[in-house]
This record gives C-alpha cells, structure tokens and sequence, in this order.
C-alpha cells in the first residue's frame, strides 16, 4: 500500500501538469494569427435574431446601427451543446445516448471533487465527521450515478466503434485507447465506491490529508488504484484530442461566432501578417520569399496554365 | 451492394477508379421522376478521355488533369504537395485559415456526426467517398505524417498510414471538387470541425502550390476577370452595349422607360451585377435598373474592369487571387466616391466581399457593403412603388444560397418580401440556415468540364431537386407554372442545368429565376408581365 509523502506529491504535481497542459493547448490555440472572417449562422448572440440565425447583415445598412448583443443566448445554447449534446441529439441518435451518458459521467464526477474539498475542509477545521453526513451523501449519489452512465457510456461507444463500420474505419487505435483509459477511471471508481464500507468518508478524509501535506496518508488498494488511473488520465488528458473542451471555445467563438468588424488593434496585427514574405510555388502568385502578401495580394494576376 | 472504401484506398497505385456511381443505389425522387431506368446511365468517359485524362476517382472527371508524362513529373508534384502542406501550416503563408485549420484538423472526435448533414453523401446513396469526413481524415492523415512528422507516433498506436503518391495526390485533387464547401457539415458538427474549409485548404493548397485548378475558376476565372473585367469575357464596351440593348429591349417590351446610369460618381450606390447574369438571366439585371428608377435611388453601374463583375471565384479555391478580385472591387467603389456598394443576387459575391474580405479592405477601401436582399426589402416597403401581389398569384417557393444564409445569416428579408408579394408562397424543408445546397456551390456551377455536369445534376443537386418537388407536391402537374426564387447566379445556373436535364419545365411546370424579377413582375404600374414562362 502507497502512503506517505508520495501522494501530495503525486496528486498536486499531476494536477500541475494538468494545468500547464491545459494552459499551453489555451495558449497554442489563441496565440493563433487572426483569420478571415469565416462565421457559420446561426450566430446566438445577435439580439433577436440569433435564435432562428439571422446576423446584423439583415438590417438595412447595418453600419449604421448599433450591434445588438445578448450575453445569455450564447451561454444558453452551450449549455444545451455541453450538457445535453445538441448536435449529437439532432445529427446522430445513435451516438447520442451513449456519448451524453459518458459525458454527463465526467461531469458528475467532476462536480464530486469540489465537495469532497468542502468535506476536507470541514474535518480540517476540526468538525467531527458526523458534520459532513448530508455533503457525503449528496456526493455519494452523485459518483455512483456518474461512474454508472460513464461506464454505459463508454461501453456503449466501444461497442458501436468497433461493430458499426461508418466508425470502426475511422477509429485509430488511440480512441479506442482514449475511450478505455476513460473506462478504466469509471471502472475502478465505481469498483472502490461499491467495495469499500465508508467510501465517501474515505475520500474525505484522503482529501483533507492531501490538503493538510499530513505524511501518514494512508488509503485503501482499491482507492489508490482509483485515483491513481484518474490522476493519470488527467496528465494525458490535455495532450489527446479529447481537449476538445477547449478546443470548443475557439471552435465557436473565434471562428464560428467571429462576426467582429476590424478594430485598431486587429488592423496592426493585419498589417504586420500582411508586411510578411510569402513562398507558395504556384506562378500565378508570384511569390519569391521577400514579396509580402499584400504587396501580391494588390496586384493583377497573369496568366498561367494548369497541367 | 456498394464496396467499402478503407481511407488507404486512396493511394491505390493502379489506375483504376476507387467507386462506381451506380443509378440505383441515388436516393428515389418524387413522381414523375422515379420511373425505372431513369435517370439513363450517367455519361461514360469515351476512350480517349481515359487514355488522356487522370481518371481515377468516381467515374467522373471534373477537372481534366493530364495524366503525368513521367515518373519525374509524379515526384515533382508530390514534393510540391508536401511543401504545399507545410505552407498551409505556417503563419506566413496562411495566416488567413491557420487557427481555423488547426482546430479543423486537431478536433475532430470521428464520431460521424456530420456525415447525414451532407447533401452530396446522402443523395449518392452514402457512398463512402462522399463523406464528408472522407477527404479531410485522409488530409489530416497526410498532414500528421508530412508536415508534423507524427507518422511514427501513429504506427506505435497502430494507426494506418495513407501513402503519398502520385495516386493519392491526384485522387484527392479531384475529390475535393465533389464538395460543394456549402458548410452544412460544419453546422452539424458538435465540436465546431470544418469539413468544408479543409476541402476549401486542399483546393488551395493544389491551387497556389502545384499550380493546378480548374479553368472555369482559374484560368477563364480570376485571371480573366483581372485582366478583362470578367470570367464571361465581357470586356467594359461589349458590357456598356449589352446593357443598352436590355434598356432598349425592357422599355419596348414592357412599356416602362428604363435607362442604366453608368460610372456617376458620388452616387449613393454602387450595385455591382454578376455579369454573367446579363448574359444568362438579362431579366434580373433588368429588374434592378427598374426598381432602382422607381424608387428613385441614387445609383450607378460601373464599366470599370474590376468593378462590374461582382463574381469572385478566389473564394472557391485560392485566397490570393480572392483577395485581389476584392481590392479591385473595393478600389472601383473608391474611384467613385459612393456611399456603398450593393451586392447583386448573387450569393458567393455576398460572402467573399461582406466578411471573408472584410479584414484584408483596410483603409478607405473599407467602404459599406450591403446585401441585395436589405436592399430590395427597402425598396419594396419603401412606399415608392406600387404593388399588386394578384400579379403573382402561382405557387412560389424559395431557394436559401448557402452563401447568403447559412453563411452570412441573412434569412428574413427575402421572406418579407416574398410573403408580401407572392400569395401561393411556401417554405422548402428544411430552409433557411439549415437549407441543402443547390448542387452549384463551390464553383460547381461554371465547372462542365469532360462529364461533370452529370455528376452535378444527379449528385449533387439531387437533394434540392427532391425538395423543389416536394415544395410543389400539391400542385405538380405542368398546366400550373411554377417559380423557384433563387437569388443567386450561380445557384440559378445550376438549377437551369438540372430542370434542363430532367425537364422540369416539360414534367412539372418549373422555372426558376431571381428574387427581383418576382418584385417588378408585382408592380401595379407595369402592365405587361414581366416574368415570362416560355422556355
Ligand atoms: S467533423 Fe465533427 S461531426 Fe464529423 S466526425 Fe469529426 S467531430 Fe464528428
Ligand atoms: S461542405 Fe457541404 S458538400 Fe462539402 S462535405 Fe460539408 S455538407 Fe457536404
């Protein structure tokens, strides 16, 4: 059995990783040129049009008049995409039950773990654990009906990627690989939620030793095997696509969602994308290496025949 | 029973075609066009045609590659396709797609959701090779092993490598000419990945790299319309003579005195036409010179070259020559001094110059763009003309460009004006920004080459042919004229292609036309009809 100093360690250096993982996939994706303008309707945001796509292009010179923005709408219809899977539900209902109920797993056993540092808290501050009896048992249904679905889930997508031959041919060995580490979380938790006599209690109190830095932390097998296979999946998790989590802002807010007009500071950035040489090979563009991309975006092309 | 087709089959070294199209297995359409042996046996490739031409892909050939003289050439293009990629992926060279392409190519979960969002799958019958995953998984496959050096990493996970060839690379050319970059598949992805941009960037890629795309867009495309003014040859005096000639013909015809002001500078607009519109459907840019009169708006056409043809194929293969194409539009509007540019119907015009070039007009080029369709609105519940919607009493339905809909998210106003001045209108299913392309998109309807418009028709614009039909289900037989209102030049040319080859006209009494026409048809004080129903 693990115990001592290692799981501090372990724990809070894999949760470090997780963030500069997250933090680097953020920066890698915003740090991105600015693009075109490529939006995609419907675009929620636009006040009082948004819902059936319309955009301000459908006001008579839309110049002129002011943007109207609805902060809700877009917040509305991403609750509907993440917690109930929209496009999955509209576009493919085979997929859908088995993709929402592994993804409401991972949401379920997300929400368990901030109140299993309330519970740690709590008995931190020297309440006895009789205290955290209601919060344990909120998070006891909640993990037990998260591991439940997310094993249903994942299950489900194994069977349909390996048996449906639309996705079997497109599914690398990785995602089937992605799909069982996930598995494997739901498995070994739901094994140690079942098996052991207090588990609820025994997280809590494994939380509150982790927090407190206590060296004689001492946990169960079959929770250690639990937390270990989930803290490895959460260093994995950034570096896979399965980050579609963040992906999926910029997805929709910097590409589909983009309808922004120039600003001051867009215009320097363009001009300085737009100052820099360009080396496509095709004579029709005319490129050398040193002729900047406006300089041959502004002139005429010649002529030039295709093969 | 179609053949699976594994994404490694694209590299298949033989010559052979990867599927066949068989009549059959296409999604039936309504009465009277479900009989059996219809449609006949789609166009064979002749002989010669297959001993000249790369013909390796569906049995259609759209873009007429020359097959490679030697295995030097060969090289020499897959070299070129790799340092095409690795372009595609750098700041300098694409600043102007890379986040999208990125997150397009990184994200996707090969859940297959947006497979049923696409038009072209679904009508053949889901072939394989129309997915509309298809092409982009074999692309971003090429992409992690050439450009980001991962194919290592994917032979560990046991991931199946495409090889680059000679076989891939042209297969792939012409695939991704069987997309028509409509963006329905984008909609319907949950995780916001772009097929149609990365067929749009595979287009690019072939096109400002190797050289090679299509001569309707190319060629007779952007670079005629750079150098003459237009991808019709029209140059500025033919242009000038053509449009006096519709004047002439209108007033006489009509009984409505129609004159087209030209190049006036400091007008309020500046409407810039599809030209091709003026060769093909002269009635639309006809219809715009007589509610432009009516109403009595300051406006000017331009016979500048660059400023009369609002077409802009860049946006369907090549960012460079899209962006010319729009500073010369922009510089024409400038020259002028006008308050705005309108765009005609036509709804490529309306993306590549209202947003795509949005953020390369900077300056004073950055001058007010406005849709056809806001335009007509305020015309229409302007006051200023009279209307008598009894004129357009016979079932209409309307065609949404995916261009000036789902694209740009502009739905109501064309509606406001058809429910108002069409009193048999209805909606087709789905509509608006969840409307099935024409078919025509992405260049497809100026491209004819070698068999291709067969393809079009049957393929691609099956599925909106199914809807037209159903729109009009309770009125199908041919004694009642019907319209189908598409406010697009290219859209309508498509469907000009498609009622041609199933003979809707004859069968069920179709035409199709613009959304002016409807307008001026409705007018109290034009007597005569405007639209007419002759073939
Ligand atoms: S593009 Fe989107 S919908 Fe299609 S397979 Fe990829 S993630 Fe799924
Ligand atoms: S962009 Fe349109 S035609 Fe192309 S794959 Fe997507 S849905 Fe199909």
């Amino acid at each position: 059995m693990i115990s001592g100093i290692f799981w501090p360690v372990f724990v809070f250096s894999a949760i470090a990783l997780f963030v500069i993982g997250t933090a680097y996939r953020v920066l890698s994706l915003s740090r991105q040129p600015v693009h075109l303008r490529w939006e995609l309707s419907p675009i929620p945001h636009v006040k009082g049009r948004g819902s059936y796509g319309g955009s301000d292009f459908e006001e008579f010179e839309w110049w002129k008049g002011p943007r109207r923005r609805s902060l809700l709408a877009p917040l509305a219809y991403m609750a509907v995409e993440i917690f109930l899977l929209r496009s999955v539900f509209k576009n493919n209902k085979r997929l859908w039950p088995f993709s929402l109920g592994m993804h409401l797993g991972v949401y379920l056993i997300i929400l368990t773990a901030p109140l299993y540092v309330a519970v740690a808290i709590i008995l931190a501050g020297g309440m006895p654990s009789s205290d955290t009896n209601s919060l344990r048992e909120v998070t006891y249904v909640l993990g037990v009906t998260g591991y439940l679905l997310g094993i249903s889930g994942v299950l489900g997508l194994l069977v349909l990627r390996s048996v449906v031959n639309d996705l079997r041919s497109f599914t690398s060995a990785s995602g089937y690989f992605n799909l069982a580490f996930l598995g494997a979380v739901f498995l070994s938790g739901i094994n140690a939620c079942l098996s052991l006599p207090d588990f609820t209690g025994t997280v809590g109190q494994y939380a509150k030793d982790l927090i407190t830095l206590d060296p004689t932390i001492s946990i169960p097998f079959l929770l250690s095997l639990h937390v270990i296979i989930s803290i490895l999946f959460l260093i994995y998790l950034p570096w896979t696509n399965m980050s579609h989590f963040i992906a999926k802002y910029f997805t929709y807010h910097s590409v589909r969602w983009n309808d922004a007009p120039r600003d001051a500071k867009m215009d320097t950035e363009l001009r300085r994308l737009m100052g820099r040489p360009v080396s496509w090979s095709a004579g029709h563009v005319q490129a050398d290496g040193d002729r900047s991309w406006i300089e041959i975006a502004t002139e005429k092309a010649t002529d030039e025949k295709t093969p | 029973m179609k053949k699976r087709l594994k994404l490694t089959d694209i590299s298949r070294e033989e010559d052979s075609q990867l599927t066949e199209i068989v009549p059959d297995d296409l999604i039936p359409l309504p009465a009277p066009y479900d009989k059996p042996g219809w449609p006949a046996d789609f166009q064979q490739l002749t002989a010669d045609q297959q001993q000249r031409l790369v013909c390796n892909l569906d049995g259609f050939v759209a873009l007429g590659l020359p097959r490679p003289r030697n295995e030097a050439e060969e090289k020499k293009y897959t070299e070129l396709f790799i340092s095409g990629m690795n372009k595609l992926l750098s700041r300098e060279n694409n600043w102007t797609f890379l986040q999208p392409l990125l997150l397009s190519l990184d994200y996707c979960a090969r859940c297959q959701t947006c497979n049923d969002a696409c038009h072209v799958y679904v009508a053949s019958g889901k072939n394989d090779l129309y997915r509309p995953t298809y092409r982009s998984e074999i692309f971003r496959n090429l992409v992690s092993r050439h450009a980001r050096r991962r194919g290592k990493l994917r032979g560990i996970f046991g991931g199946k490598n495409v090889d680059l060839n000679w076989s891939t690379i042209s297969r792939l050319y012409e695939l991704s000419y069987r997309c028509n970059l409509c963006r329905r598949c984008a909609q319907a992805c949950p995780m916001g990945v772009d097929n149609g941009l990365i067929t749009r960037e595979i287009r690019k890629l072939f096109s400002q790299e190797l050289g090679w795309a299509p001569q309707e867009l190319h060629e007779k495309g952007t670079v005629l319309q750079l150098k003459v003014g237009s991808p019709t040859g029209m140059s500025p005096d033919v242009l000038r003579d053509n449009v006096a000639f519709l004047d002439d013909d209108f007033s006489t015809s009509i009984g409505f005195n129609v004159s087209t002001p030209w190049d006036k500078e400091g007008a309020d607009v500046l409407l810039i036409h599809s030209a091709g519109d003026i060769l093909s459907f002269p009635e639309s840019p006809a219809a715009f010179s007589i509610l432009c009169q009516a109403a009595g708006i300051d406006w000017t056409l331009s016979s500048e070259i660059g400023g009369y043809d609002g077409v802009n194929y860049g946006l369907f293969y090549d960012d460079i020559q899209l962006a010319r194409i729009a500073v010369r539009h922009a510089e024409t509007a400038r020259k002028l001094n006008v308050n705005k540019i309108v765009m005609g119907e036509c709804g490529h015009q309306h993306k590549a110059l209202m947003t795509v070039a949005d953020r390369v007009l900077t300056g004073d080029l950055n001058i007010p763009r406005e849709s056809a369709m806001t335009f007509l609105e305020d015309i229409v519940f302007s006051g200023k003309i009279n209307f008598d919607p009894s004129k357009n009493d016979f079932p209409v339905t309307l065609h949404d460009p995916c261009n000036i809909v789902r694209n740009l998210g502009i739905v109501g106003p064309q509606r406001r004006i058809l429910r108002y001045l069409c009193p048999q209108f209805r909606e087709m299913m789905p509509h608006g920004v969840d409307n099935y392309c024409c078919g025509g998109g992405g260049g497809f309807s100026v491209m004819s080459g070698v068999n291709f418009t067969n393809w079009k028709v049957n393929i691609a614009g099956r599925m909106k042919f199914k809807q037209v039909l159903e729109a009009f289900s309770d009125r199908p037989g041919p004694e009642v004229k019907k319209y189908v209102c598409a406010p697009c030049l290219n859209c309508k040319l498509q469907f000009r292609d498609m009622f041609s080859y199933y003979r809707a006209g004859e069968k069920s009494g179709i035409k199709c036309g613009g959304l002016a026409e409807l307008i001026v048809n409705a007018m109290a004080d034009i007597k005569q009809a405007f639209i007419s129903w002759e073939e």
